[in-house]
């Protein structure tokens, strides 16, 4: 795999940009596009949100100073257009969020692509109550085994932070299993 | 070594201490943290079209290129008639804005109250919350001036109640 110093590089020189371009996205395709789809549930969604999440990284390259790491910085896109793609469809369709991640979890049982059974949909509805911090990290540590320091350097919020909130969500979600 | 209980004035069940160390680890197995996770599936059951990432570049380089598309104008001298006509407007609005600067200065202070909620409202800041706290000066709050509801104490002693399971939960961010 490519060094990121030698990636950035190659995507701030315009002769180079197109082949680097190529390799961040084959790179970080698939993990990027688990982190969305587990925010926005649905497949067609989370293509649109992944290819906005692209361009945007393409249009703003120039603009990332490496305080951070080039992966940290994508997920910290990825989050806030899934987030506000969410946001946006809720207002569309004049519902609460609330509301909206109800809707989400109902039509899974109908969407071709998900062949979850019937505890995987109640785990879905229990992470979809969860407040929304919660619900990244749970999704970040469990599903996408990511590391706390990693987690940290994506959503700036202290390892010792996100322990908690891992642990009060696997409680929740715990309980909401138990429940009949 | 030293017998520590010569005069056997305490029995033990048979078998006990061999049994000891199994029924222990098993103990504490079941007491590990990843064991509670077991609860848990470890899929989530999320799929994806068959060849769906093989594609994903080309559609992203197509979606730039068309935002990169410049539109060529069909007449560009009408363009430049526009710009006379718009330049002409301009020197003609600001003559009168000048003549006639009697009106008071738009300031924020003029704006509606209602109009400042709306805007907000309907406009997508993009602003996180953490970002919000930020410049929110907390100390300057209370929590009348949020909620419009006005919780009683034994509201909030009822909610810690039934919500929280373990109150030591709470200093975890100390603890940690």
């Amino acid at each position: 795999m490519i060094a990121e110093e030698t990636l950035l590089d190659e995507l701030r020189r315009p002769e180079t940009l197109d082949k680097a371009f190529e390799v961040l996205v084959n790179t970080y395709k698939e993990r990027l596009y688990w982190h969305i789809r587990r925010i926005v549930l649905n497949h067609d969604d989370s293509d649109d949100v992944l290819q906005n999440t692209f361009i945007k990284v393409y249009k703003n390259i120039n603009g990332f100073k490496g305080e951070s790491q080039l992966y940290s910085w994508m997920y910290r896109i990825a989050t806030n257009e899934s987030l506000t793609f969410l946001k946006k469809k809720s207002n569309k369709m004049g519902i609460s969020d609330a509301e909206l991640q109800g809707r989400m979890v109902s039509n899974l049982q109908a969407d071709v692509y998900f062949d979850g059974d019937e505890i995987q949909i109640k785990l879905q509805e229990a992470i979809a109550r969860l407040p929304e911090k919660q619900k990244l990290v749970f999704n970040m540590k469990y599903f996408q085994e990511m590391k706390y320091e990693e987690i940290s350097g994506i959503l700036h919020t202290s390892v010792g932070g996100l322990k908690a909130s891992y642990h009060l969500a696997v409680k929740k979600l715990e309980a909401f299993l138990k429940e009949d | 070594m030293k017998k520590t209980n010569n005069k056997k004035d305490f029995k033990v069940p048979e078998g006990y201490f061999e049994g000891f160390t199994d029924k222990l680890m098993e103990r504490i197995k079941t007491s590990n943290g990843d064991q509670k996770n077991l609860m848990l599936p470890k899929s989530d059951g999320f799929k994806v079209p068959d060849t769906y990432f093989e594609g994903l570049h080309s559609k992203i380089q197509s979606k730039l290129k068309e935002d990169e598309t410049k539109v060529i104008p069909l007449n560009p001298w009408r363009k430049q008639l526009y710009y006379a006509a718009a330049s002409v407007a301009i020197v003609v609005l600001l003559t009168i804005a000048v003549q006639f600067n009697q009106s008071p200065e738009l300031t924020f202070e003029s704006l509606a109250n209602s109009d400042i909620e709306d805007y907000f409202e309907q406009t997508d800041l993009g602003f996180s919350t953490y970002e919000i706290a930020e410049v929110i000066p907390v100390d300057d709050l209370e929590v009348s001036d949020i909620l419009e509801y006005q919780f009683k104490d034994e509201n909030i002693i009822d909610y810690l109640d039934d919500d929280i399971d373990n109150i030591e939960e709470l200093n975890l961010l100390d603890n940690d």
